[in-house]
């Protein structure tokens, strides 16, 4: 019986991550159309219903899953095919900790809200990610093309520099709530958000956030002025749309790890969930708390496009030095006084 | 009863896979290798409860220090061609080294294990304990490691630096 929860529960997070990618790409079409005052994709639509051009993307992937594979010549043939995959596997294995909700008393049985409870759901969340850089390591490499493999060093060197601020501004957060499990740092945050208590951490954590996912303005991995497409040069079909899968199921991972451990995750706020479950019942405020948690969600996804289509690319030396120079000594400092305040009992 | 069938999957998962390491020719293909070596252990400590260590695994050295590995090996692009594979008098004494130093241990250790672990008092807690072992029984081992790490940080950068 376990079992059979824990599939529907995978199956049900993955219809909806598999939703995101053509989402995001409808978004990150009509989002700077809205910007630039121009129209964007707003065709394709069912029978006489355009619906703001919403099925653009279904067409999109309906001609990459039937184009030609390609292997360039000189490409390591397995190794190619395998890049993708790396993308993809740690990117929805991240979305299996994030919590959804306290746990769902439903007839007669307890389920938790997210697919693993780890006490160390924090940490996984990290380590996995951190995976992630293979992807595209291997893909530059395979590719056997200079762009690719500029751009895959690129991203490697970035990822791996960035992972250190990142890891250094959630520290704070540990300290302040004592624990590295998702769901409790969600329900300590009842009646103050984790932004209110450590502002400087959610900013380091931001920046390295749009830095970990390669987005503008830290899309140094592609940055298509330089190194035509940077790791995925070569990449096209199904491949091609891996990544794209990876890259956006990636960005929504994060933009929920922001809401958790800043915005109060699937709390909704100025009622307690307690309230919820007492007034309409276990079943309606599991799904507002979901409705919460998507919107918070949402919020960071529009921030992602918003931000591309408003900052100019860093150039690359700049970039290592923010990483290194700054954010690095400031998630120290932050660390340091988060630590003192605590001690004196602020 | 599916306990051991994962830890046996697994055992064999990481022998082949460091059989794999050391005996591809490409470097690149070694190096991934050794990731998914990394990675396979890191499931083993999983599956023994340990979290903590399972996850610090996969962020220290499968997420970090293999990809540097892996850059440095891209970086310096190292033909896959140029290693040709010889018997050397030096690789044989350093198999039997091995071999010698596994059966040492082995006939040390193998009487002294038992076949039944209880996973179940390991606790979940692990964090927490390792926290406070670290920093009460091995505060100084563990303070004085990071500065011997920070010591061959500094001094590597000073051999590397160019002089100007």
């Amino acid at each position: 019986m376990g079992l059979i929860i824990v599939a529907i529960k995978i199956l049900l997070l993955v219809a909806l991550l598999m939703q995101i990618p053509p989402l995001m790409i409808w978004v990150e079409r009509r989002g700077p159309a809205l910007m630039q005052r121009r129209r964007g994709p707003n065709r394709v639509g069912l029978f006489k219903w355009r619906l703001w051009g919403l099925l653009q993307s279904l067409a999109d992937a309906i001609k990459l899953i039937f184009k030609e594979e390609i292997v360039p010549a000189g490409a390591h043939r397995q190794l190619f095919q395998l890049a993708p995959l790396l993308g993809v596997i740690p990117a929805f294995l991240v979305a299996a900790a994030i919590p959804f909700g306290q746990p769902l008393e439903i007839f007669s049985m307890t389920v938790p809200l997210s697919i693993v409870q780890l006490d160390v759901g924090f940490l996984y969340i990290l380590a996995i990610s951190s995976l992630g850089v293979y992807s595209i390591a291997v893909a530059g490499w395979a590719s056997n093309s200079k762009y690719s493999l500029l751009g895959s060093l690129r991203a490697a060197a970035q990822m791996i520099s960035y992972e250190i601020p990142l890891g250094l501004s959630l520290i704070p957060v540990v300290l302040i709530y004592g624990t590295l499990d998702l769901n409790s740092i969600v329900v300590a945050q009842h009646d103050v958000w984790g932004i209110f208590k450590a502002p400087l951490s959610f900013i380091i954590f931001l920046v390295c956030m749009f830095a970990e996912t390669n987005r503008a303005p830290f899309d140094m991995a592609e940055g298509e002025a330089e190194l035509v497409a940077g790791f995925h040069t070569e990449y096209g079909s199904t491949k091609f749309a891996a990544f794209f899968l990876a890259e956006y199921v990636v960005m929504f991972v994060l933009s929920c790890l922001a809401a958790t451990l800043f915005f109060g995750g699937w709390q909704l706020p100025l009622v307690t969930h307690e309230w919820l479950v007492a007034n309409w019942g276990a079943i309606v405020a599991a799904l507002l708390g979901i409705g919460s948690l998507l919107a918070k969600a949402t919020f960071f996804m529009w921030l992602f496009v918003w931000v591309r289509w408003t900052l100019p690319r860093f150039r690359y030396d700049r970039l290592m030095a923010l990483g290194w120079k700054f954010l690095l000594p400031l998630g120290l400092v932050n660390i340091l006084v988060t630590a003192l305040l605590l001690t004196v009992g602020w | 009863m599916i306990e051991p069938l994962i830890f046996y999957s697994l055992a064999t998962l990481i022998i082949l896979s460091s059989i794999m390491v050391i005996s591809a020719r490409s470097a690149v293909i070694s190096a991934l290798f050794l990731v998914l070596d990394l990675f396979l252990l890191a499931c083993l400590y999983a599956s023994l409860n340990a979290h903590f260590v399972a996850v610090i695994q996969l962020l220290v050295y499968a997420g970090a220090i293999l990809v540097l590995f892996l850059f440095v090996i891209m970086l310096l692009n190292v033909d896959p061609k140029s290693g040709q594979r010889q018997i050397t008098f030096g690789g044989v004494t350093l198999c039997a080294v091995a071999v010698l130093v596994f059966l040492t241990i082995s006939y040390h250790l193998l009487p002294t294990m038992t076949t039944e672990l209880d996973t179940s008092k390991l606790g979940t807690d692990n964090t927490y304990r390792v926290a406070i072992l670290l920093f009460t029984k091995y505060l100084w081992p563990f303070e004085l490691a990071s500065i011997l790490i920070l010591l061959a940080m500094v001094a590597s950068v000073i051999i590397a630096r160019k002089p100007s």
